[in-house]
């Protein structure tokens, strides 16, 4: 097993770990509720990828993708 | 061919509210192109555990950018549709997503299939998701009649966690396989002193690993800051990231602002232009290496009393995008929408 790999499979591991210790009650999740503080895309935000990708040599890391269009 | 429009983040996903989304797009650039772009999301719950979601959208596209006015001297125009449709059934903790999509535009079309799961653990601090998709674009090689055809498999896989009631993060990876025709007919490079359509590879990989953290500050304050790393087979590798603040201006105005750093190399076999007889040639710009700078801004308002004929509780959007690159790339969007709930 290469360096990266058990690199990676430790922080991997360190953050699994990790995870478990965040312990946000129910009643305490109001703040994160709030329309700034998630990663859902909205019609604006989607649009705005979407045209960016259209102009950029890279794409992806936030969801699963479509055919996408060809008038770029 | 481009081969992403983002469907569906799989990750963060909050159970539905019945709304409807109406949102007008303009696009315009340096190129001389612009795009008026209106769509409509409606989001149902059907029952307390499934909900549907449909898109419809409209690209009206007039261009006169360097490869349309090599044949068309007054430019050209070009009209494209995208409809998709995804259901979402609850499981416990669990959550399961099927979709579809389909684009028909002059000399491209595009079908998609789609899948998702996401599962909450550690009392909804974490929430663990996945997806897959799989795309059938098929390219026309306009002016003549030949289309080609691509495949495309994509999945994608995330973590999200609350770590305290003001912080929040997501960690994802996603990793594409296009195999297929993958040159972009419209675009030609000098090649031997003549313009020439390009040749690309017929297969490339694409991975993107991303970080994105949330954190509310005091007085209705809010910060984020999102980070994707991407690297591909054709040496394409790029970092980008953005920084952004938000605020409550009072309960029903929300405010903020944006900006993005974007910076790519070129493609293995990317040469300003070419001699001999080089088996890959390119004339896309998305293959050149370059940076950019993007400005963001945003304001929300929700009136008590509703948006003129709408209900209480409607949401009017504006927002606006500067984005300028190193190639000398200019380009400014407006976005104009309303969120609608329905009962």
């Amino acid at each position: 097993m290469s360096m990266k790999v058990r690199a990676l499979a430790g922080v991997l591991v360190l953050g699994i770990l990790t995870t478990a210790c965040a312990t946000v009650k129910p009643w305490q999740r109001g703040m994160l509720a709030d329309s700034c503080m998630v990663f859902d895309a909205d019609s604006a935000t989607a649009y705005m990828t979407h045209w960016q990708e259209a102009r950029e040599g890279s794409m992806g890391g936030f969801g699963v993708q479509g055919g996408g269009c060809g008038c770029k | 061919m481009a081969t992403s429009a983002l469907l569906l983040a799989a990750a963060g996903y909050n159970w539905a509210q019945n709304q409807l989304d109406v949102s007008f797009h303009a696009f315009q650039d340096s190129r001389g192109v612009t795009v008026l772009s209106p769509d409509a999301n409606f989001t149902k719950d059907f029952t307390d555990r499934t909900s549907v979601k449909l898109k419809f959208g409209v690209d009206a596209i007039s261009a006169a950018s360097d490869s349309c006015a090599r044949c068309h001297s007054d430019g050209a125009t070009n009209g494209r549709f995208v409809g998709s449709a995804n259901i979402t059934r609850k499981y416990g903790d669990s959550k399961v997503t099927a979709g579809a999509e389909f684009s028909r535009e002059l000399f491209y079309q595009a079908t998609t299939v789609l899948a998702s799961v996401s599962r909450d653990l550690n009392n909804a601090n974490t929430t663990v998701a996945g997806g897959f998709a799989f795309s059938l674009n098929q390219p026309q090689l306009h002016p003549g009649p030949t289309v080609e055809s691509q495949q495309s498999y994509d999945a994608y896989g995330s973590v999200t966690q609350s770590w305290t009631k003001r912080t929040v993060t997501q960690v994802g990876y996603e990793i594409n396989q296009v195999n297929g025709y993958q040159t972009n007919p419209f675009l030609r490079t000098t090649l031997n002193g003549v313009m020439t359509v390009g040749n690309s590879p017929d297969a490339r990989t694409r991975h993107a690993l991303s970080a994105r953290l949330r954190q509310a500050l005091p007085a209705e304050t809010f910060f984020e800051a999102d980070y994707r790393r991407y690297h591909d087979t054709w040496s394409v590798d790029s970092n980008a990231f953005s920084l952004g603040l938000s605020h409550h201006f009072g309960p029903r105005i929300v405010g903020g602002g944006s900006w993005r750093h974007y910076a790519q190399t070129g493609a293995y076999f990317y040469q300003p232009e070419y001699t001999g007889s080089p088996t890959y040639f390119t004339g896309d710009f998305r293959l050149f290496p370059f940076d950019s700078n993007s400005v963001t801004g945003r304001f929300e308002i929700t009136p008590k009393a509703g948006l003129l004929m709408m209900p209480a509780g409607s949401t009017l959007a504006l927002q606006y995008e500067r984005y300028r690159a190193t190639t000398g790339f200019e380009a400014g969007i407006f976005t104009g929408g309303v969120r609608i709930p329905l009962k």
